[in-house]
C-alpha cells in the first residue's frame, strides 16, 4: 500500500508564528522545543507532522541505535565512543531527521527502554532494548496533548531533557544514552494545565487560534477539499514551495555557525530580563539563542533588534508567571520600547 | 556515557558563590551529610553539579534517575551467573556502586519519598541490607548525596530536608553586567565547547588540586574544644532539633579549613558552615504563651514539618527571622550572596494585586484574591502505612488498576498475573535453569516464576472546597483573605498533583462552582469571579458537597477526598421553612461524619461576638478546625484522617 502523503507545510494557511517556531528548531536544533496551544482543529498536529517533509538530513555513524553525530565526540553513546577511540569512526549514513510521536498512553519502560526479554529468556543474558528517547535523539519528540502526560513519563522526560542524556536504572539494566531532541508538544488548555517546570523547557511557546478572517477560513476550506480529492496533485502543486522552503532551512543551518550578536544586543536583552523580572537565566540565553537563529533564517550573519523583538514574542510569553495558575502575560509594549530604547 | 566530561565548567559559572564553596565541601567531606540545592528553573543548580563531576577525582558521580526501579538501586540477584551455574549471586545496585563515590539526584523532590528515604538512610548507616530475590546480602554503602531542586514543584517534607548536611539556593542574579557574562559565556560554550573548556582548564585544574589536597588533609584538620562549644552555641540559638546539625556543622567547617590548607577550625570556618548546616533545620521557638485557644484536633508534633524557605512563604520565614537571631553573617568580601538581599527581591517579584471590583454594587460584590497570603503548610495525615523501604509493607498508595502508573517491584502473584513483571520473572526463574530441560532458550520459564508488577500511581487527594459566599463574607475584605487562603491551597494542591472542586453557597442556594477536576487552573479562575451576598445557607452547603462526595466515592472508590468548609458560620438561610439554620447544618456535619470523609474546617469569624457555629459544626464533622487567622500567621494546617464514629 502506498503511504498517503502528508498534507504540505507550506500549505497550511496563517498559523505564521507557529510555523516559524517550527522552522527555527528545525534549523537549530539546540534551541529547546516548542509548545503549541490552542483549541482542537487548528492544525497544530497537521504542522508537526507536516514538518517531517522539510527535515534536513544528517550524517550519522553506520548502525549506531542512537544515531549518534560523529562530528561530535562529546554526544556520542558507549559503543561509539569506544570506536572513536580506536579511530573507527568514518563509517557513516545519511539519514533525515524525523518526528518521532510519544503518544499520551506511552508507559515509562516504552519511553525511556527496558530489558529485551526476548534477548534475556534466549540467551540468558541481559541486554537494554532502548526506548522512544533512543529513537528520538537529534530528532523531533512530538508529544500530541502534553498536558495529559502521565506525571512520571513527564518527570523522566525533564530529565533527559535537561541533561540531553538518558540514565536508566531499570528492570535489570543499567544504562544511558544520548538524548538531544527537540520538544514539540500540543496541548488544548481547556483539558488542563501544564506544569510550569516543563513549560519552562520549552524554549518557545505559541498560541494558535482558529483564522477569523473569512478569506482565509474560505482559504482553508478549499485547500483542504483539495487536498482530500487529490492528495498526490496537491502535493506536487506546492512541490516548489516545500523545496524552497527546505532549501532555505538548510542554508539557514549552515549559516547559523557564523551569526554574531553585537554587545549592544546582549545589553538589551539583560534589561528586558530584568524589567520584566523573569525567573533564571534561561529566558535571557534562549531570547539571544532564538534571535540568531532568526538571523540566520533572513540570510543574515549579525543579529538585529527585529529578530530580538520576534523572538521575545517567541520566547518570552510562557516564563512570565511567577507562581503556577496566575495568568502571566507578556506586555510587549513594554518589550518594544526596552529593545528599541 | 560514562560520565559529564562534556558538560559546561564549573568554574565558569557566574555568581552562585555559596552553592559552589557547598557543592566543594560536599566533594571533600562525604560527613558534611551530603547537599540540597534548591533554586527556581535557569539558576545554574545542574549546570554546578555536572561540572563538578570534573573536580571529583577519584570519587565518582553518580546519576540516580527518577525511574531507578528498586532492584536496580538496591541490588539483585545476578542474573547472568544465575543461568549459567545455577547459583544465586548478589550484583550490586547503583547503592553499591555507590560506595565511596557521590550520588546525584535531580529534581529529587519528584523522587518516590520513599526511595528518598531509603538513600538518604542508607548514606546515614553507611551500609546496604539487601533481602529480596532470594538473596541476602549487606555491602557497605558509604556515600555523599547531592540533590537539586525546583521549589515551584513542592518541598521535600521536614524530616527528608533534615537529613540533607547542608542546603543552599541559587540565585536569580540581578545584575546587568553578569547577566550579559552569562549570555556570553553561554553562547561562546554553544560555539565551541572544546576551546570553551580549554579557557577554563587552568581554574578548573587548580579547583580539582583543591579538593584533592583538601581529601587528604581533612583526616588531619582537628576539631578543638572550643569549637565543639561554638557548633552547640549556634545549634541551640537556631532551635535545632537532635544532634544531627552539631555534627554537620564541625565536619563542614572541617572541609572548610581543608580547603583552604588548614589543619584546625578557625570560627570564621564556623561561620561559613553555619550558612550551609543550618538554614534549613532552623525552628520557631518554644512560643511562652499562646493568645490562641486550643483547636478540637490538636495538631501533632510539627517541628519536623517545616518546608524549607520558598518565596511562596515568604511571610512565614520573615517571621521567623524576628524570632530567630540569624547565624552571624561571616565578614566575606562577596555582599552579594546576602540572603536578606534575596528576600527582598523575591518580595518585589510579588504582584500587587489590585482589587479592581472595588466598586461594584453593595449586594453582591467580587473581591481580588490576596496573593500575600502564605501558602499553608499542609500535612496530610490518611493513616497510610507508611512504607518501609525493603519490607513488603501495605501500600495503600498503590493502585491495582491495570498497567497503570510507574512500575516499582514486583511481588508473588496472589490472582492470575496479568501485568507480568519480565525483569523479575527471568530473576525468579534463572538460578533452576541448568535443571530444567531447555528448549532453545536460555531460560525456561515456569508457572512458579511468575512475578507480578506492582504500580504505583500517585492519587492525589481530592479537595473539595466549601465556601460561603455570603454577604457577611465580603465585610472588611474579608473574602480576600479568603480568597487568597483558598488560592493558596490550590497551587499546593497543584504541586500535589490533587483533584479539586468548589462549592459556592449563598442567598438560598448551594452552587457547584467548578466539577471536580484536575485543572487547579480553572479552580483558580473561578474562585477570582466568585461574588459575595445574600444569606447564608450553610446546610445547603453541606448538603451539595455531601452529594458531590457521595458521587465521586461511587465513581473512584480509592479516592480519599477532603472537604475544606470555609466559612464564618453565622448560617441565616434554610430551603425549608421553619426549619433551624444551624440546628440542620449539625445534622448534615453528623452525617460527613459518620460517612467518614476527611473534612478541615477554615474559620472566619472575626466579629466581636463569636457565635462559634463553625466550630460547633467541625466539632460535630470530626473536623480538623483552625481560624482563618492562624493559617495567614503560617500554622500548618494539620490534616487528620476522619476515622468516622
Amino acid at each position: 500500500m502506498k503511504r498517503r502523503g502528508v498534507y504540505p507545510f507550506t500549505a497550511i494557511v496563517g498559523q505564521e508564528d507557529m510555523k516559524l517556531s517550527l522552522i527555527l528548531n528545525v534549523i537549530n536544533p539546540a534551541l529547546g522545543g516548542v509548545l503549541i496551544k490552542g483549541e482542537k482543529g487548528t492544525a497544530k498536529s497537521t504542522a508537526v507532522r507536516a514538518l517531517a517533509e522539510l527535515l534536513p538530513a544528517m550524517e550519522a555513524v553506520k548502525g549506531c541505535r542512537f544515531h549518534c553525530d560523529p562530528a561530535q565526540e562529546s554526544f556520542l553513546c558507549d559503543d561509539c565512543t569506544d570506536k572513536f577511540r580506536k579511530g573507527e569512526l568514518q563509517d557513516t549514513e545519511t539519514l533525515k531527521m524525523r518526528v518521532v510521536e510519544l503518544p499520551v498512553s506511552a508507559t515509562e519502560d516504552r519511553v525511556v527502554g527496558t530489558l529485551d526479554v526476548e534477548y534475556a529468556i534466549k540467551n540468558g543474558e541481559k541486554k537494554f532494548e532502548p526506548g522512544l528517547l533512543a529513537l528520538a535523539n537529534r530528532n523531533i519528540l512530538y508529544v500530541d496533548e502534553i498536558n495529559l502526560l502521565d506525571d512520571h513519563v513527564v518527570d523522566v522526560l525533564l530529565d533527559a531533557a535537561a541533561m540531553g542524556v538518558n540514565t536508566v536504572e531499570r528492570e535489570g539494566v543499567s544504562y544511558s544514552h544520548p538524548a538531544r531532541f527537540v520538544l514539540v508538544g500540543t496541548m488544548n488548555p481547556e483539558e488542563g494545565d501544564i506544569r510550569p517546570q516543563l513549560l519552562d523547557r520549552f524554549a518557545l511557546s505559541v498560541t494558535v487560534t482558529g483564522e477569523h478572517d473569512r478569506e482565509n477560513r474560505k482559504e482553508v476550506i478549499k485547500r483542504r477539499l483539495a487536498y482530500e480529492a487529490d492528495p498526490e496533485g496537491f502535493i506536487d502543486s506546492y512541490g516548489k514551495e516545500q523545496e524552497e522552503l527546505a532549501g532555505k532551512i538548510v542554508a539557514a543551518g549552515k549559516l547559523l555557525p557564523e551569526v554574531t550578536v553585537a554587545d549592544s544586543m546582549l545589553d538589551k536583552v539583560a534589561d528586558l530580563a530584568i524589567d520584566l523580572g523573569v525567573d533564571g537565566h534561561r529566558s535571557d540565553i534562549t531570547l539571544i539563542k532564538t534571535a540568531m537563529t532568526m538571523a540566520a533564517f533572513r540570510g543574515s550573519s549579525t543579529v538585529e533588534t527585529e529578530d530580538l523583538k520576534i523572538a521575545a514574542r517567541l520566547a518570552l510569553p510562557h516564563r512570565m508567571r511567577r507562581r503556577p495558575f496566575e495568568d502571566g502575560t507578556l506586555d510587549m509594549d513594554k518589550v518594544l520600547s526596552v529593545l528599541e530604547g | 556515557m560514562s560520565g559529564y566530561f562534556n558538560s559546561y565548567p564549573f568554574a565558569a559559572v557566574v555568581g552562585q558563590e555559596q552553592a559552589k564553596r557547598a557543592i566543594l565541601v560536599a566533594l571533600v567531606n562525604p560527613k558534611a551529610g551530603g547537599l540540597l540545592i534548591s533554586g527556581v528553573t535557569g539558576t545554574a543548580k545542574s549546570v554546578l553539579v555536572r561540572g563538578a563531576a570534573t573536580l571529583s577525582g577519584n570519587r565518582k558521580l553518580l546519576n540516580l534517575p527518577l525511574n531507578v526501579t528498586e532492584d536496580m538501586l538496591f541490588g539483585s540477584i545476578d542474573l547472568e551467573y544465575a543461568v549459567s551455574k545455577g547459583e544465586r549471586r548478589f550484583e550490586p545496585g547503583l547503592l553499591g556502586r555507590a560506595d565511596g563515590n557521590i550520588i546525584y539526584i535531580d529534581e529529587v523532590n519528584l523522587l518516590r519519598p520513599e526511595l528518598l528515604t531509603a538513600v538518604l538512610d542508607i548514606s546515614m548507616a553507611g551500609e546496604n541490607r539487601v533481602e529480596r530475590d532470594g538473596i541476602s546480602f549487606t555491602h557497605k554503602a558509604e556515600y555523599a548525596v547531592i540533590g537539586t531542586m525546583d521549589p515551584h514543584e513542592g518541598v521535600l517534607p521536614g524530616h527528608l530536608l533534615d537529613r540533607f548536611g547542608m542546603f543552599v539556593e541559587t540565585e536569580n542574579l540581578k545584575e546587568k553586567e553578569q547577566r550579559k557574562e552569562i549570555m556570553q559565556r553561554l553562547l561562546d560554550y554553544a560555539k565551541d565547547p572544546a576551546a570553551f573548556r580549554i579557557k577554563y582548564e587552568e581554574e578548573t585544574e587548580q579547583l580539582m588540586a583543591q579538593v584533592a589536597r583538601a581529601r587528604e588533609l581533612l583526616s588531619h584538620v582537628e576539631i578543638s574544644e572550643a569549637m565543639m562549644e561554638l557548633a552547640v552555641q549556634y545549634c541551640t540559638q537556631a532551635f535545632c532539633a537532635g544532634h544531627r546539625a552539631d555534627l554537620y556543622l564541625l565536619e563542614t567547617a572541617r572541609a572548610i579549613a581543608a580547603l583552604a590548607e588548614r589543619n584546625y577550625i578557625l570560627p570564621k570556618d564556623m561561620e561559613e558552615a553555619a550558612l550551609y548546616v543550618l538554614p534549613h533545620r532552623m525552628r520557631k521557638p518554644p512560643e511562652p504563651q499562646q493568645e490562641e485557644e486550643q483547636p478540637p484536633a490538636e495538631p501533632e508534633e510539627q517541628e519536623e514539618n517545616d518546608p524549607p524557605e520558598d518565596d511562596n512563604n515568604n511571610e512565614v520565614d520573615e517571621n521567623q527571622d524576628d524570632l530567630i537571631p540569624p547565624p552571624p553573617q561571616p565578614e566575606t568580601n562577596d555582599g552579594e550572596n546576602e540572603p536578606e538581599e534575596n528576600r527582598d527581591e523575591e518580595e518585589d517579584n510579588k504582584p500587587s494585586e489590585q482589587d479592581p471590583h472595588h466598586n461594584a454594587p453593595r449586594e453582591d460584590k467580587v473581591d481580588g484574591i490576596d496573593m500575600h497570603f502564605p501558602m499553608p503548610k499542609m500535612v496530610l495525615d490518611m493513616g497510610r502505612d507508611q512504607v518501609n523501604r525493603k519490607g513488603s509493607g501495605k501500600r495503600s498508595l498503590t493502585k491495582t488498576d491495570l498497567k497503570q502508573g510507574r512500575y516499582v517491584r514486583a511481588e508473588l502473584p496472589k490472582n492470575k498475573v496479568d501485568d507480568l513483571a519480565f525483569d523479575a520473572t527471568i530473576r525468579a526463574a534463572a538460578p533452576y535453569q541448568r535443571h530444567r530441560p531447555k528448549n532453545a532458550c536460555a531460560i525456561n520459564i515456569q508457572q512458579s516464576d511468575l512475578r507480578q508488577r506492582v504500580r504505583e500511581k500517585r492519587i492525589g487527594t481530592t479537595f473539595l472546597f466549601v465556601v460561603d459566599a455570603s454577604g457577611s463574607m465580603g465585610a472588611q475584605e474579608r473574602m480576600r483573605a479568603v480568597k487568597g487562603a483558598i488560592f493558596a491551597m490550590l497551587q499546593e494542591a497543584y504541586q500535589k498533583r490533587d483533584k479539586v472542586g468548589m462549592i459556592a453557597f449563598r442567598r438560598k442556594v448551594a452552587e457547584e462552582l467548578l466539577p471536580i477536576t484536575r485543572s487547579v487552573d480553572l479552580a483558580q479562575k473561578r474562585l477570582a469571579e466568585l461574588p459575595t451576598g445574600g444569606k447564608t445557607p450553610l446546610a445547603e452547603g453541606l448538603a451539595q458537597a455531601f452529594i458531590t462526595l457521595d458521587m465521586l466515592k461511587r465513581k473512584e472508590p480509592d479516592a480519599e477526598p477532603v472537604l475544606v468548609l470555609v466559612t464564618d458560620g453565622r448560617a441565616n438561610s434554610v430551603v425549608q421553612e421553619g426549619e433551624d439554620p444551624v440546628e440542620s447544618a449539625i445534622k448534615l456535619a453528623k452525617q460527613i461524619r459518620k460517612a467518614k470523609i476527611t473534612s478541615v474546617v477554615i474559620d472566619t469569624e472575626t466579629d466581636f461576638i463569636k457565635l462559634g457555629v463553625a466550630r460547633q459544626v467541625a466539632a460535630e464533622m470530626g473536623a480538623n478546625y483552625y481560624k482563618l487567622k492562624q493559617l495567614s500567621q503560617g500554622d500548618i494546617l494539620h490534616i487528620v484522617r476522619n476515622i468516622g464514629v
